[in-house]
């Protein structure tokens, strides 16, 4: 009975989700009265710049307001329930003091970093640096809206597949050879290292452990729940074209780069799916990956990408730290007792799985067979190390 | 009235004589045991105070009596105060407890029964609360004893792990975090709470040297020393304990340096797991390595593996706290009291490997039926790596002493037949 229910809950939805991709141009969120991809970095400069970023403004100040709202809702609703309120109190307050933490691995390091230049490239990179690759395609969500980025994105096209066909051979070899070997070569490390809408979604969680505010916590069900929803958004991805419809209209991505880049960009349902993309953010881990179609077409190469997620079953000791830490929610990396490749297809190589693994060695990512981050006891009980510090110069004094 | 009083007053005085003589004993025969490292005084010290001296914990704080290892000990230094692991292994107090209890109840159970009896242990007295964890049905039945006289707080152990298990036993902590709070005094804060993390994390940090240091070969340690250690966790708050072992781990280093080992013979190395071995029961152990063989591997849950599980906070949140806590409690625990526990085979097959163990004895104790239910399957298990294993049932007496002395030197014969002719590898210098 109740899997019944489920299934036509998330028929509608999935139904509802189609239908507001299709018709998504009728229901604008910003429109300028006309739309001028024409930009340079004078323009940069130029108070217009402001003007064209209107739609951000309005996008960030309602989320904003959204988290704001949220929180205060939850409060009440704690005080307001008697059996949780004096412990509510504690969580839902202003929290002072520090959680012990691990120092800082320099592949963390170099992971916010890539993140941060690509993201700068793909927005900036071809005003400043000029489109020296820009035949190429890199399957990642930042909007070629954006003409001026340093390379393509193949979202573009893998949307608008029938386009891609009118165009001339070169090109669609050039496109789909590109594509495949990004895709090849870093699989959905694109997601964890360049994705502009991934760094976008990071920020908004750092922001929340820095402010000490309580997430959504997700658990297995919920995110069996997500996993239709994620196949009907990779089906609207690649479907809606042919039907005649326009995914760019639907797509949260649309109002990031572009609108940075100095073009302005009406926004249709995209700019409302953003303001739910930085709030979900907020609460949630990565909240748009678990359903990107994107990632989801990455997702099918899995099994043949070099970057891997390996696992020593027998230092492993179930403790689940891993999985808690996940943001994608992959419970098998936890409960896996017996193959050493631990990769799904959902895995964004974020490396947050091996940065809380307490046993040595039990998790590593590697790329091409070389182990480029493995966990170890050390690092994680890193933190403690000014403890024993603090009391070595106590018992010394 | 009178007579009464002075015959209770006699027995009291009995009890006490014959309690503390016995943890002496066991404290002279782990000090007789050649081998302890420098430092490891405090921890006599703490096992000394609380069964000869008979006193209470060291600390200005109350405390809270808890069972078993799924109590979160950061949670009670939050709210201002010190845990003491009230598992029990003394012989005196199981000798009453035996008339109080039901024939087949584990001895653990009936020493904390035996003890609450007589009212006379500072250690169970003083405690404010006590948080017993029901992890087997006599823990359960010993927890609504332990109710008309103290103030008592129960966790359900769910039988899985699910995600939906985790989420109830945050719930359940939440619940004992109000408790603990309405007897402190004291508030649980973001802020105490971190404190509490950074006590236990850093007794956990100077675990996982001691670990390490303990792994060495050759040996820097025995097992019973190390077990002694251990247990005296219990007995001290955990960062008055890590610093302590810190010394010994600076100890220890200093041994190696020196080349300094707990004999250059080889021993056979032995894997001590099963059902709980707590001060001063450790006749086990002892005998292990009185005749000659290692306890180079400790499974049980007063030893290596109770303390072992860091809680990782994966969210920065009070929530993301008490969640890191319910995770640690529950996933990696190999105790038997979860319907699937087959992890505690993987354990058992990583520490065979890392301490390249050469037989297991896997304790029971007489009445602990979750731990015997596993026998069949780890003796099945390891018998395919071709690891010797025998079960050692034991009571709190000392009548079964001969019996497992006589096995424990054929099961040590045994491993020294199949290993190589022993050889002196390093030149011993001291002890
Ligand atoms: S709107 Fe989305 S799908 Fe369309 S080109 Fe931009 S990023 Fe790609
Ligand atoms: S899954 Fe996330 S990181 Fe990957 S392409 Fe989609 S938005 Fe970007
Ligand atoms: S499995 Fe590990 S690397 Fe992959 S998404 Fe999860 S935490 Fe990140
Ligand atoms: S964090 Fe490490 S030890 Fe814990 S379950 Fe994951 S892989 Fe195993
Ligand atoms: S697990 Fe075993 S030793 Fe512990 S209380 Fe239960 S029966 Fe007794």
């Amino acid at each position: 009975m109740r899997s019944k229910k489920k299934i036509i809950i998330t028929s509608v939805i999935c139904l509802g989700m189609a239908a507001l991709a299709y018709f998504a141009w009728l229901f604008p969120f910003y429109e300028f009265t006309s739309n001028d991809f024409g930009t340079g970095i004078e323009k940069l400069m130029s108070a217009e710049y402001l003007y064209t970023l209107t739609p951000l403004f309005i996008i960030i100040a309602l989320a904003t307001t959204g988290i704001i709202l949220v929180i205060f809702i939850r409060k009440f609703l704690a005080k307001t329930d008697k059996n949780r309120s004096r412990a509510a109190q504690v969580r839902m307050g202003r929290l002072k003091g520090d959680s012990p933490k691990q120092k800082k691995s320099l592949f963390m390091i170099i992971r916010w970093a890539a993140m941060i230049i690509f993201t700068f490239m793909m927005i900036w990179g071809g005003l400043i640096f000029g489109l020296k690759m820009s035949s190429l395609s890199i399957p990642v969500l930042s909007c070629p809206w954006n003409t001026e980025q340093m390379t393509e994105s193949s979202c573009y096209y893998l949307s608008h597949l029938n386009e891609l066909f009118e165009l001339p051979i070169q090109n669609i070899i050039l496109f789909f050879g590109s594509t495949i070997a990004f895709t090849l070569l870093l699989g959905r490390a694109i997601c964890g290292f360049l994705c502009p809408m991934g760094l976008i979604q990071d920020i908004t969680d750092k922001i929340r452990q820095k402010t000490k505010i309580e997430g959504i916590k997700m658990n297995d069900k919920m995110y069996e729940t997500l996993t239709p929803i994620k196949w009907c958004m990779a089906l609207i991805f690649t479907g809606l074209c042919f039907a005649g419809g326009n995914f760019c209209n639907f797509c949260p991505a649309v109002a990031v780069s572009p609108i940075l880049a100095g073009m302005s960009t009406s926004l249709y349902v995209s700019g409302f799916l953003m303001i739910l993309v930085l709030m979900g953010g907020f609460f949630k881990r990565r909240a748009f990956c678990t359903i990107c179609p994107l990632g989801t077409v990455m997702g099918f190469f899995h099994k043949i990408s070099l970057f891997r997620v390996k696992k020593d079953c027998q230092s492993c000791t179930e403790c689940g730290a891993c999985y808690e830490a996940c943001p994608m929610g992959i419970k098998m990396i936890y409960t896996e007792r017996e193959k050493t490749d631990v990769t799904h297809a959902n895995c964004i190589m974020c490396g947050e799985c091996v940065k809380c693994c307490p046993e040595d060695n039990a998790l590593s990512l590697t790329f091409a067979g070389k182990k480029i981050y493995t966990s170890s006891r050390k690092k994680i009980m890193s933190g403690y190390e000014e403890v024993r510090n603090y009391y070595d110069g106590k018992s010394n004094s | 009235m009178m007579a009464k009083a002075t015959l209770k007053e006699r027995q009291d005085k009995r009890f006490i004589n014959k309690e503390t003589q016995t943890a002496a004993k066991y404290l002279r025969r782990l000090e007789e045991l050649s081998g302890a490292p420098d430092d490891i005084e405090p921890f006599y010290n703490a096992l000394k105070r609380i069964y000869v001296d008979m006193k209470s914990v060291e600390t200005e704080n109350k405390t809270i009596g808890t069972y078993c290892v799924m109590t979160p000990p950061e949670l009670i230094y939050a709210a201002g105060a010190v845990p003491v692991k009230l598992c029990s292994g003394n012989y005196t107090a199981f000798s009453i407890g035996d008339d109080i209890a039901p024939r087949d109840a584990c001895p653990l159970v009936k020493a904390i029964a035996g003890f609450k009896q007589t009212g006379l242990m500072p250690v169970y007295e003083d405690c404010s609360m006590m948080v017993i964890p029901i992890t087997c049905d006599c823990k359960k039945k010993i927890a609504g004893m332990l109710a008309d006289k103290f103030n008592t707080v129960t966790l359900h152990i769910p039988a899985k792990r699910d995600d939906i298990d985790i989420e109830m036993f945050t719930d359940q902590l939440y619940d004992l975090m109000e408790k603990l709070e309405d007897v402190t005094g004291n508030a649980v804060t973001y802020e105490s709470l971190s404190e509490g993390f950074r006590k236990v994390g850093y007794a956990q940090y100077e675990l996982s040297e001691f670990i390490r240091l303990k792994k060495q070969m050759p040996y820097l340690i025995r097992g019973s020393h190390a077990m002694a250690i251990l247990n005296a966790a219990s007995y001290m708050p955990a960062d008055v304990w890590g610093k302590a072992l810190h010394k010994v781990n600076k100890s220890l280093e200093k041994n190696i340096a020196e080349k300094k080992t707990v004999t250059s013979k080889k021993l056979p190395r032995i894997l001590l797991t099963g059902s709980p071995i707590v001060f001063p029961n450790i006749k086990i152990p002892l005998l292990i390595e009185e005749m000659g063989g290692i306890v180079a591997g400790d499974e049980t849950c007063m030893g290596e593996r109770g303390m072992w599980d860091p809680a990782v906070i994966t969210d920065n949140s009070f929530d993301g706290m008490m969640r890191a806590l319910a995770n640690r409690s529950l996933r990696p625990c190999p105790c038997p009291t979860f319907a699937d526990n087959s992890q505690r085979i993987y354990r058992l097959k990583q520490l065979i490997k890392e301490n390249r163990i050469q037989g297991v004895i896997y304790h029971v104790l007489r009445g602990c039926l979750v731990y015997d239910f596993e026998y069949k399957r780890i003796e099945e298990e390891l018998g395919k790596l071709d690891i010797p294993v025998i079960r050692l049932e034991s009571d709190y007496n000392e009548e079964d002493i001969e019996q497992l002395r006589i096995r424990i030197e054929a099961f040590i014969e045994l491993i020294k037949l199949k290993q190589a002719p022993e050889r002196i590898t390093t030149v011993r210098k001291s002890f």
